[in-house]
């Protein structure tokens, strides 16, 4: 909890730096990099290792930032979360920066999990359902589980849409059995 | 004890003394029959003057003593036969109070036994009663925990059925239907 409001602290101010959306959004995806490199197990071994110094941890997270070709605001970003011992909690940046920005534009992001592959139509016929729900622009993120048998499954904000056959079929199971 | 020997002693001399008046007869010279029959008189009044002293007070007092002893012995016995006169009032009342305790004893058992007799008929009626409520659920629970098995073990079996049907049958167009149906309740909630 208490690393969720550090995080939440960090992505404002990051998204404070700038009101240009394009910008914001480069961001947003400069600092998901950065955090799926700072949160690969080897990396984050070595940033977390006690017999890494304050100063040489500022100085690793500094080069990955300059390997990684981030922009100057990232780099800066990189080099206080280091200073500020707060590594570890890179990639809960991340997330609250990408629910904010969300936010900001207006977007929503949905998994969508059907049965089978789903054809475009499909896809975009689900996108559009859920988008009049949360009146917001959907990002979907699609997955495919044979357990359904049929039909689709949406995760939105936290509330799950069943329009699977797996779950009709169990409901029907449970009337049965009284 | 002095008084007894005083006793003897005046016996003994009572005896011996006219055996020295006999003894002495001899050597007198005979005078006449006044003479002999007053020696006599007077010997007699002798004996019976210190028969008169010292062997009737000494008889008398054994006597009276005698006497207060024999009495008091009666008079023990008479108390003695008194107190036993009360112990056997006593027994007697005892005897017949143990007849009436005896009597009433035997009632007491008697209503007691009654009573635990109709106490142990109503503790094994409600026994029974309770035994026969406990089955009945028991019998009511086992059914309705029977039937439950059963319906579930039929609705997992047309479950796991109707789950095999729908995959050996389902086609694109299924699925088609399946997404629309889901599409349109996205669009009754958003209506909401």
């Amino acid at each position: 909890m208490k690393s969720s409001k550090v995080a939440k602290r960090y992505a404002r101010a990051l998204m404070g730096l700038s009101s240009d959306h394009a910008q914001l959004e480069a961001w947003g995806v400069e600092l998901e990099r950065l955090a799926r490199i700072v949160d690969s197990p080897e990396v984050a071994a070595q940033l977390e290792s006690p017999a890494v110094t304050h100063a040489l941890r500022m100085q690793a997270l500094g080069k990955i930032a300059e390997r990684l070709d981030l922009s100057f605001p990232l780099r800066s970003f990189a080099v206080v979360v280091a200073s500020h011992g707060r590594v570890a909690d890179v990639t809960a940046m991340a997330e609250s920066y990408a629910r904010m920005l969300d936010d900001l534009m207006g977007r929503a992001r949905a998994t969508l999990t059907f049965a089978y592959p789903p054809t475009d139509e499909d896809l975009a016929r689900v996108v559009d359902g859920l988008a009049a729900i949360a009146h917001k622009k959907i990002i979907p993120t699609t997955k495919v589980d044979a357990s359904l048998v049929g039909g689709v499954v949406a995760e939105l904000e936290g509330k799950i849409y069943d329009g699977s056959l797996a779950t009709r079929l169990a409901d029907a199971e449970r009337r049965l059995s009284g | 004890m002095k008084s007894r020997i005083a006793i003897a002693a005046t016996l003994l001399g009572a005896a011996l003394i006219p055996s020295l008046a006999l003894a002495a007869e001899g050597g007198v010279e005979e005078r006449g029959t006044w003479g002999a029959l007053l020696f006599y008189v007077i010997n007699f009044l002798l004996f019976a003057g210190i028969l008169w002293k010292y062997a009737l007070p000494a008889a008398k007092n054994y006597f009276k003593d005698r006497a207060t002893g024999i009495r008091d012995t009666i008079s023990k016995a008479d108390a003695a036969f008194r107190d036993a006169q009360v112990l056997a009032n006593r027994a007697a009342e005892r005897m017949a109070k143990l007849d009436a305790e005896k009597s009433q004893i035997s009632s007491d058992l008697a209503d007691e036994t009654v009573y635990q007799i109709g106490r142990i008929y109503d503790l094994a009626q409600e026994s029974a009663a309770r035994i026969k409520r406990d089955a009945e659920i028991s019998a009511a629970a086992m059914a309705e925990n029977a039937n439950r098995r059963v319906r579930e073990a039929l609705a997992h079996a047309a479950g796991r059925l109707a789950g095999d049907l729908v995959k050996s049958n389902f086609e694109a167009a299924d699925q088609t239907r399946l997404v629309q149906g889901f599409v349109e309740k996205l669009g009754e909630e958003a209506g909401r």
